[in-house]
Protein backbone atom coordinates (compact mmCIF):
# COMPACT_ATOMS: atom_id res chain seq x y z
CA UNK A 1 0.00 0.00 0.00
CA UNK A 2 0.95 3.72 -0.23
CA UNK A 3 0.53 6.20 1.80
CA UNK A 4 -1.27 8.86 -0.66
CA UNK A 5 -0.94 12.97 -0.28
CA UNK A 6 -4.66 12.97 0.75
CA UNK A 7 -3.90 10.26 3.84
CA UNK A 8 -0.31 12.50 4.73
CA UNK A 9 -1.98 15.48 5.19
CA UNK A 10 -5.11 13.87 7.16
CA UNK A 11 -2.54 12.07 9.79
CA UNK A 12 -0.54 15.80 9.83
CA UNK A 13 -3.41 17.50 10.19
CA UNK A 14 -4.91 15.09 13.63
CA UNK A 15 -0.68 15.16 14.72
CA UNK A 16 -1.16 19.01 15.41
CA UNK A 17 -3.68 17.73 17.98
CA UNK A 18 -1.87 15.57 20.08
CA UNK A 19 -1.86 16.94 23.12
CA UNK A 20 -5.22 18.74 23.07
CA UNK A 21 -6.22 15.84 25.80
CA UNK A 22 -3.19 15.86 27.41
CA UNK A 23 -3.56 14.53 31.28
CA UNK A 24 -1.37 12.74 33.70
CA UNK A 25 -3.16 9.69 33.88
CA UNK A 26 -2.71 8.75 29.97
CA UNK A 27 -0.94 11.41 28.70
CA UNK A 28 -1.11 11.78 24.58
CA UNK A 29 -3.14 8.76 24.64
CA UNK A 30 -6.19 9.97 22.95
CA UNK A 31 -4.12 12.41 20.88
CA UNK A 32 -2.03 9.71 19.63
CA UNK A 33 -5.17 7.08 18.94
CA UNK A 34 -6.48 9.77 16.98
CA UNK A 35 -3.70 10.29 14.85
CA UNK A 36 -2.92 6.11 13.78
CA UNK A 37 -7.11 6.10 13.76
CA UNK A 38 -7.38 8.65 10.04
CA UNK A 39 -4.78 7.21 8.66
CA UNK A 40 -6.06 3.39 8.98
CA UNK A 41 -8.87 1.35 7.39
CA UNK A 42 -11.96 1.98 9.12
CA UNK A 43 -12.91 -1.45 9.38
CA UNK A 44 -9.64 -1.67 11.77
CA UNK A 45 -10.92 1.06 14.09
CA UNK A 46 -12.71 -1.11 16.77
CA UNK A 47 -9.81 -3.18 16.88
CA UNK A 48 -7.26 -0.44 17.31
CA UNK A 49 -8.99 1.39 19.75
CA UNK A 50 -9.44 -1.90 22.33
CA UNK A 51 -5.53 -2.72 21.80
CA UNK A 52 -4.10 0.96 22.38
CA UNK A 53 -6.04 2.73 25.82
CA UNK A 54 -3.19 3.11 27.54
CA UNK A 55 -0.88 5.44 28.19
CA UNK A 56 1.19 7.16 25.15
CA UNK A 57 3.60 9.98 25.50
CA UNK A 58 6.67 11.63 23.28
CA UNK A 59 7.34 14.41 22.30
CA UNK A 60 4.65 16.44 20.16
CA UNK A 61 6.83 17.01 16.85
CA UNK A 62 8.39 13.75 16.80
CA UNK A 63 4.77 11.50 17.21
CA UNK A 64 4.78 11.48 13.41
CA UNK A 65 7.50 9.16 12.87
CA UNK A 66 5.85 6.92 15.07
CA UNK A 67 2.29 7.24 13.96
CA UNK A 68 3.79 6.67 10.17
CA UNK A 69 5.63 3.35 11.25
CA UNK A 70 2.07 2.45 13.07
CA UNK A 71 -0.12 3.01 10.38
CA UNK A 72 2.07 1.08 8.10
CA UNK A 73 2.10 -1.98 10.46
CA UNK A 74 -1.60 -1.80 10.54
CA UNK A 75 -1.84 -1.72 6.58
CA UNK A 76 0.39 -4.99 5.90
CA UNK A 77 -2.19 -6.23 9.03
CA UNK A 78 0.84 -8.80 9.69
CA UNK A 79 2.40 -7.12 13.16
CA UNK A 80 0.94 -8.61 16.33
CA UNK A 81 -0.92 -6.12 18.84
CA UNK A 82 2.18 -7.48 21.22
CA UNK A 83 4.75 -6.13 18.12
CA UNK A 84 3.15 -3.11 17.71
CA UNK A 85 3.19 -2.56 22.21
CA UNK A 86 6.52 -3.48 21.92
CA UNK A 87 7.38 -0.81 19.01
CA UNK A 88 5.36 1.85 20.94
CA UNK A 89 6.82 1.38 24.04
CA UNK A 90 10.17 1.58 22.77
CA UNK A 91 9.57 4.24 19.95
CA UNK A 92 7.78 6.78 22.42
CA UNK A 93 10.59 6.64 24.67
CA UNK A 94 13.54 7.37 22.04
CA UNK A 95 11.61 9.80 20.29
CA UNK A 96 10.43 11.82 23.29
CA UNK A 97 14.28 11.87 24.56
CA UNK A 98 15.56 12.86 21.11
CA UNK A 99 13.37 15.28 20.50
CA UNK A 100 13.13 17.27 24.09
CA UNK A 101 17.47 17.49 23.21
CA UNK A 102 16.53 18.51 19.75
CA UNK A 103 13.72 21.05 20.40
CA UNK A 104 13.60 22.16 24.15
CA UNK A 105 16.77 22.27 24.93
CA UNK A 106 18.69 23.15 21.86
CA UNK A 107 16.76 25.01 18.83
CA UNK A 108 13.73 26.38 20.79
CA UNK A 109 15.78 28.40 23.26
CA UNK A 110 18.63 29.47 20.66
CA UNK A 111 16.20 30.52 17.75
CA UNK A 112 13.90 33.00 20.89
CA UNK A 113 17.67 33.94 22.02
CA UNK A 114 18.29 35.21 18.16
CA UNK A 115 15.04 36.49 18.04
CA UNK A 116 15.06 38.77 21.05
CA UNK A 117 18.45 39.86 20.38
CA UNK A 118 17.11 40.99 16.77
CA UNK A 119 13.47 41.98 18.36
CA UNK A 120 15.08 44.54 20.98
CA UNK A 121 17.24 45.81 17.87
CA UNK A 122 15.77 45.74 15.00
CA UNK A 123 11.70 45.31 16.11
CA UNK A 124 9.50 43.05 14.09
CA UNK A 125 12.32 41.24 12.09
CA UNK A 126 12.65 39.61 15.93
CA UNK A 127 9.41 37.17 15.89
CA UNK A 128 8.68 36.73 12.71
CA UNK A 129 12.59 35.10 12.21
CA UNK A 130 11.64 32.81 15.11
CA UNK A 131 8.08 31.88 13.66
CA UNK A 132 10.05 31.35 10.23
CA UNK A 133 12.85 29.38 10.90
CA UNK A 134 11.54 27.75 14.08
CA UNK A 135 8.42 26.33 12.11
CA UNK A 136 10.49 25.23 8.98
CA UNK A 137 12.12 23.07 11.31
CA UNK A 138 9.03 22.07 13.16
CA UNK A 139 7.08 21.37 10.07
CA UNK A 140 9.93 19.41 8.35
CA UNK A 141 9.62 17.22 11.44
CA UNK A 142 6.36 16.73 11.12
CA UNK A 143 5.52 15.96 7.56
CA UNK A 144 9.08 14.30 6.87
CA UNK A 145 8.48 12.31 9.90
CA UNK A 146 4.93 10.47 8.73
CA UNK A 147 6.45 9.65 5.38
CA UNK A 148 9.92 8.12 7.02
CA UNK A 149 7.87 6.43 9.42
CA UNK A 150 5.80 4.96 6.91
CA UNK A 151 8.62 4.10 4.16
CA UNK A 152 10.82 2.58 6.82
CA UNK A 153 8.63 0.77 9.74
CA UNK A 154 9.57 -0.35 12.22
CA UNK A 155 13.42 0.78 11.70
CA UNK A 156 12.22 4.10 11.95
CA UNK A 157 14.08 4.30 14.82
CA UNK A 158 17.74 4.61 13.22
CA UNK A 159 16.44 7.91 11.58
CA UNK A 160 17.74 9.67 15.42
CA UNK A 161 20.96 8.75 14.34
CA UNK A 162 20.64 10.98 10.91
CA UNK A 163 22.68 14.18 10.80
CA UNK A 164 18.92 15.89 11.05
CA UNK A 165 19.02 14.84 14.61
CA UNK A 166 22.83 15.02 15.70
CA UNK A 167 24.33 17.75 13.10
CA UNK A 168 21.28 20.36 13.85
CA UNK A 169 21.78 19.89 17.85
CA UNK A 170 25.42 19.99 17.51
CA UNK A 171 25.09 22.85 15.34
CA UNK A 172 22.30 24.82 17.62
CA UNK A 173 24.33 24.18 20.90
CA UNK A 174 27.24 26.27 19.34
CA UNK A 175 24.73 28.50 18.17
CA UNK A 176 23.22 28.73 21.58
CA UNK A 177 26.29 29.72 23.27
CA UNK A 178 27.62 32.26 21.16
CA UNK A 179 23.92 34.01 21.36
CA UNK A 180 24.43 33.41 25.31
CA UNK A 181 27.92 35.72 24.97
CA UNK A 182 25.88 38.00 22.36
CA UNK A 183 22.60 38.36 24.59
CA UNK A 184 25.14 41.17 26.65
CA UNK A 185 24.36 43.63 23.47
CA UNK A 186 21.35 44.05 25.47
CA UNK A 187 22.97 46.40 27.88
CA UNK A 188 24.73 49.72 27.83
CA UNK A 189 27.91 51.05 29.08
CA UNK A 190 26.15 52.61 32.22
CA UNK A 191 27.12 51.70 35.65
CA UNK A 192 23.95 50.29 36.99
CA UNK A 193 24.44 47.56 34.19
CA UNK A 194 27.49 46.49 36.41
CA UNK A 195 24.33 44.84 38.27
CA UNK A 196 23.82 42.00 35.72
CA UNK A 197 26.89 40.33 36.72
CA UNK A 198 25.97 39.10 40.37
CA UNK A 199 22.17 38.85 39.57
CA UNK A 200 23.12 36.49 36.61
CA UNK A 201 25.97 34.73 39.28
CA UNK A 202 22.91 34.46 41.73
CA UNK A 203 20.49 32.77 39.37
CA UNK A 204 23.07 30.43 37.58
CA UNK A 205 23.71 28.92 41.40
CA UNK A 206 19.95 28.62 41.83
CA UNK A 207 19.81 26.83 38.60
CA UNK A 208 22.71 24.50 39.36
CA UNK A 209 21.26 23.62 42.53
CA UNK A 210 17.88 23.46 41.15
CA UNK A 211 16.02 25.64 43.03
CA UNK A 212 12.24 25.37 41.63
CA UNK A 213 11.22 27.45 38.61
CA UNK A 214 8.74 29.20 41.15
CA UNK A 215 11.82 30.14 43.72
CA UNK A 216 14.01 31.51 41.10
CA UNK A 217 10.88 33.72 39.37
CA UNK A 218 9.67 34.95 42.92
CA UNK A 219 13.22 35.41 43.35
CA UNK A 220 13.71 37.60 40.27
CA UNK A 221 10.29 39.71 41.36
CA UNK A 222 11.76 40.69 45.18
CA UNK A 223 15.06 41.58 42.39
CA UNK A 224 12.69 43.73 40.71
CA UNK A 225 10.88 45.59 43.33
CA UNK A 226 14.11 46.09 45.35
CA UNK A 227 15.59 47.69 42.16
CA UNK A 228 12.46 50.05 41.93
CA UNK A 229 12.48 51.31 45.42
CA UNK A 230 16.23 51.66 45.65
CA UNK B 1 -9.38 47.53 23.62
CA UNK B 2 -12.44 45.21 24.82
CA UNK B 3 -11.23 43.25 28.01
CA UNK B 4 -13.35 41.11 27.34
CA UNK B 5 -12.11 40.56 23.54
CA UNK B 6 -8.66 40.73 25.19
CA UNK B 7 -9.48 37.68 27.24
CA UNK B 8 -10.54 35.93 24.42
CA UNK B 9 -7.77 36.48 21.79
CA UNK B 10 -5.33 35.42 25.19
CA UNK B 11 -7.17 32.34 25.10
CA UNK B 12 -6.75 31.55 21.61
CA UNK B 13 -3.41 32.38 21.76
CA UNK B 14 -2.94 29.99 24.53
CA UNK B 15 -3.92 26.73 22.91
CA UNK B 16 -0.88 27.08 20.87
CA UNK B 17 1.16 26.28 24.18
CA UNK B 18 0.39 22.44 23.91
CA UNK B 19 -3.36 22.16 23.01
CA UNK B 20 -3.24 23.23 19.06
CA UNK B 21 0.24 23.10 16.94
CA UNK B 22 2.61 24.65 19.09
CA UNK B 23 3.44 26.36 16.42
CA UNK B 24 5.68 29.04 18.67
CA UNK B 25 2.63 31.93 18.85
CA UNK B 26 2.13 31.74 22.31
CA UNK B 27 6.00 32.37 23.09
CA UNK B 28 6.12 36.10 24.85
CA UNK B 29 8.49 37.65 22.08
CA UNK B 30 5.62 36.92 19.24
CA UNK B 31 2.64 37.63 21.32
CA UNK B 32 4.54 40.78 22.76
CA UNK B 33 4.83 41.82 19.35
CA UNK B 34 0.78 41.00 18.24
CA UNK B 35 -0.23 42.74 21.09
CA UNK B 36 1.62 45.62 21.00
CA UNK B 37 0.32 45.55 17.62
CA UNK B 38 -2.99 46.10 18.36
CA UNK B 39 -2.31 48.93 21.13
CA UNK B 40 -0.12 50.94 18.50
CA UNK B 41 3.11 50.68 19.79
CA UNK B 42 4.49 47.08 18.16
CA UNK B 43 8.40 48.17 19.56
CA UNK B 44 7.35 48.30 23.07
CA UNK B 45 5.50 44.99 22.90
CA UNK B 46 8.49 43.03 21.49
CA UNK B 47 10.81 44.96 24.13
CA UNK B 48 8.17 43.72 26.75
CA UNK B 49 7.89 40.28 25.29
CA UNK B 50 11.61 40.10 24.76
CA UNK B 51 12.21 40.36 28.91
CA UNK B 52 9.79 37.80 29.62
CA UNK B 53 10.87 35.40 27.18
CA UNK B 54 14.33 35.71 28.69
CA UNK B 55 12.94 35.02 32.20
CA UNK B 56 11.19 32.12 30.95
CA UNK B 57 13.66 30.96 28.24
CA UNK B 58 14.59 27.58 30.87
CA UNK B 59 11.18 26.31 31.77
CA UNK B 60 11.12 22.76 29.60
CA UNK B 61 8.06 21.20 29.37
CA UNK B 62 9.63 17.59 30.03
CA UNK B 63 7.94 14.61 30.65
CA UNK B 64 4.87 15.13 33.18
CA UNK B 65 7.18 17.97 34.74
CA UNK B 66 4.66 21.31 34.08
CA UNK B 67 6.66 24.44 34.67
CA UNK B 68 5.65 27.74 35.51
CA UNK B 69 3.96 29.40 32.41
CA UNK B 70 5.92 31.50 30.44
CA UNK B 71 3.24 32.12 27.54
CA UNK B 72 0.75 33.60 30.08
CA UNK B 73 2.93 35.73 31.92
CA UNK B 74 3.96 37.10 28.19
CA UNK B 75 0.81 38.08 27.15
CA UNK B 76 -0.06 39.21 30.70
CA UNK B 77 2.38 41.34 31.07
CA UNK B 78 1.99 43.27 27.70
CA UNK B 79 -1.81 43.69 27.58
CA UNK B 80 -1.67 44.85 31.52
CA UNK B 81 0.89 47.48 30.26
CA UNK B 82 -1.03 48.71 28.09
CA UNK B 83 -4.21 48.90 29.83
CA UNK B 84 -2.71 50.06 32.98
CA UNK B 85 -0.73 52.62 31.04
CA UNK B 86 -4.33 54.60 30.23
CA UNK B 87 -4.56 55.69 33.47
CA UNK B 88 -1.18 55.42 35.37
CA UNK B 89 2.78 56.80 34.48
CA UNK B 90 4.80 54.73 32.33
CA UNK B 91 7.19 53.42 35.19
CA UNK B 92 4.12 52.55 37.70
CA UNK B 93 2.14 50.43 34.25
CA UNK B 94 5.79 49.12 33.68
CA UNK B 95 6.08 47.63 37.32
CA UNK B 96 2.40 46.30 38.14
CA UNK B 97 3.04 44.56 34.91
CA UNK B 98 5.91 42.73 35.03
CA UNK B 99 4.59 42.04 38.53
CA UNK B 100 1.44 40.45 37.58
CA UNK B 101 3.16 38.88 34.78
CA UNK B 102 5.25 37.07 36.78
CA UNK B 103 2.79 36.17 39.17
CA UNK B 104 0.36 35.10 36.23
CA UNK B 105 3.18 32.65 34.92
CA UNK B 106 3.33 30.78 38.49
CA UNK B 107 -0.67 30.94 38.64
CA UNK B 108 -0.83 30.10 35.29
CA UNK B 109 1.37 27.17 35.54
CA UNK B 110 -0.96 26.15 38.55
CA UNK B 111 -4.14 26.43 36.53
CA UNK B 112 -2.17 23.91 33.43
CA UNK B 113 -2.24 21.56 35.96
CA UNK B 114 -6.02 21.89 36.94
CA UNK B 115 -6.97 21.65 33.00
CA UNK B 116 -5.04 18.49 32.78
CA UNK B 117 -6.47 16.87 35.37
CA UNK B 118 -9.71 17.79 34.20
CA UNK B 119 -8.89 15.89 31.22
CA UNK B 120 -8.42 12.39 33.25
CA UNK B 121 -12.32 12.85 33.44
CA UNK B 122 -12.31 12.79 29.69
CA UNK B 123 -9.84 9.94 29.41
CA UNK B 124 -11.57 7.83 31.96
CA UNK B 125 -15.08 8.73 30.04
CA UNK B 126 -13.86 7.84 26.40
CA UNK B 127 -12.56 4.38 28.37
CA UNK B 128 -16.29 3.49 29.39
CA UNK B 129 -17.24 4.49 25.94
CA UNK B 130 -15.06 3.91 23.44
CA UNK B 131 -17.02 5.92 20.05
CA UNK B 132 -16.71 9.09 22.22
CA UNK B 133 -12.98 9.45 21.23
CA UNK B 134 -13.29 12.43 19.44
CA UNK B 135 -15.41 14.13 21.38
CA UNK B 136 -13.18 13.70 24.84
CA UNK B 137 -10.01 14.50 23.06
CA UNK B 138 -11.91 17.67 20.80
CA UNK B 139 -13.05 18.73 24.75
CA UNK B 140 -9.78 19.15 26.06
CA UNK B 141 -9.67 22.12 23.49
CA UNK B 142 -12.49 23.34 25.49
CA UNK B 143 -10.71 23.04 28.80
CA UNK B 144 -7.16 24.26 27.24
CA UNK B 145 -9.14 27.41 26.05
CA UNK B 146 -11.05 27.90 29.65
CA UNK B 147 -8.05 27.64 31.63
CA UNK B 148 -6.79 30.37 29.57
CA UNK B 149 -9.70 33.07 29.50
CA UNK B 150 -10.27 32.25 33.41
CA UNK B 151 -6.33 33.47 34.21
CA UNK B 152 -7.03 36.32 31.72
CA UNK B 153 -10.21 38.05 32.01
CA UNK B 154 -9.67 38.61 35.75
CA UNK B 155 -6.53 40.51 35.50
CA UNK B 156 -7.19 42.45 32.12
CA UNK B 157 -10.61 43.74 34.47
CA UNK B 158 -7.91 44.41 37.08
CA UNK B 159 -5.08 46.16 34.97
CA UNK B 160 -8.25 48.38 33.17
CA UNK B 161 -9.06 50.30 36.24
CA UNK B 162 -6.43 49.96 38.79
CA UNK B 163 -4.68 53.38 39.55
CA UNK B 164 -1.49 52.94 41.04
CA UNK B 165 -0.68 54.58 44.25
CA UNK B 166 2.48 56.80 44.24
CA UNK B 167 4.34 54.67 46.95
CA UNK B 168 4.70 51.45 44.35
CA UNK B 169 8.42 51.00 43.21
CA UNK B 170 8.62 52.98 40.14
CA UNK B 171 10.33 50.09 37.65
CA UNK B 172 12.28 51.66 34.57
CA UNK B 173 12.88 50.08 31.14
CA UNK B 174 16.30 49.96 32.04
CA UNK B 175 15.76 47.69 35.59
CA UNK B 176 13.93 45.47 33.29
CA UNK B 177 16.01 45.15 30.74
CA UNK B 178 19.17 44.15 33.80
CA UNK B 179 16.47 41.52 35.25
CA UNK B 180 15.67 40.15 31.95
CA UNK B 181 19.19 39.97 30.85
CA UNK B 182 20.28 38.76 34.25
CA UNK B 183 17.95 36.02 33.57
CA UNK B 184 18.39 35.43 30.42
CA UNK B 185 22.07 34.74 30.74
CA UNK B 186 21.49 32.65 33.42
CA UNK B 187 19.45 30.39 31.42
CA UNK B 188 21.42 30.04 28.31
CA UNK B 189 24.54 29.39 29.99
CA UNK B 190 22.70 26.69 32.10
CA UNK B 191 21.40 25.47 28.73
CA UNK B 192 24.75 25.77 26.72
CA UNK B 193 27.55 26.45 27.46
CA UNK B 194 30.11 23.21 28.10
CA UNK B 195 33.70 23.14 28.65
CA UNK B 196 33.94 22.17 25.16
CA UNK B 197 31.90 25.47 23.72
CA UNK B 198 33.44 27.93 26.58
CA UNK B 199 35.46 29.58 23.63
CA UNK B 200 32.06 30.52 21.60
CA UNK B 201 30.96 32.35 25.05
CA UNK B 202 33.94 34.76 24.67
CA UNK B 203 33.45 35.32 21.35
CA UNK B 204 29.92 36.33 21.65
CA UNK B 205 30.50 38.03 24.77
CA UNK B 206 32.94 40.06 22.82
CA UNK B 207 30.90 40.82 20.15
CA UNK B 208 27.70 41.41 22.71
CA UNK B 209 29.91 43.80 24.35
CA UNK B 210 31.21 45.55 21.32
CA UNK B 211 27.73 46.15 20.22
CA UNK B 212 26.65 47.47 23.49
CA UNK B 213 29.13 49.94 23.18
CA UNK B 214 28.51 51.16 19.78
Amino acid sequence: MRLGLSRLIRIFFQSLFLQTSWSFMSMQSMGFLSGVLVGVDGAKHAGIISARKGLFNTHPYMVSYIVGATVRAYDEGTASAEEVNRFLSVAQTSFASAGDLLFWRTLRPALLLLSVILGVRYGLIGPLFFLVVYNGFHLYHRIQGIRDGYKMGWDVIYVLKTKRFTLTRQVFEVVGTLLCGLLLSLGSPELRYILVIPLTALFVIMLIRRYSAVMIIVSALLVLLIIGMV
Amino acid sequence: MNVLLLSLLGAVIILDKYALGEFGISQPIVTGAIIGAIFGDIWFGIFLGAMVQLVFLGGLPIGRDIPPDGQAAGIITATSYFLLRGSNIMAHSLGVAAVLGLIGGVVGGFFDVIARRFNEKLHTHFLVHEEWLYVCHAAGLATAFLRGFVLFLPVFAFSSVFVIPGIFPQITKETLTIIGMSLGLANSFYLFVKMKTVVYLLIGGVCGLALAVL
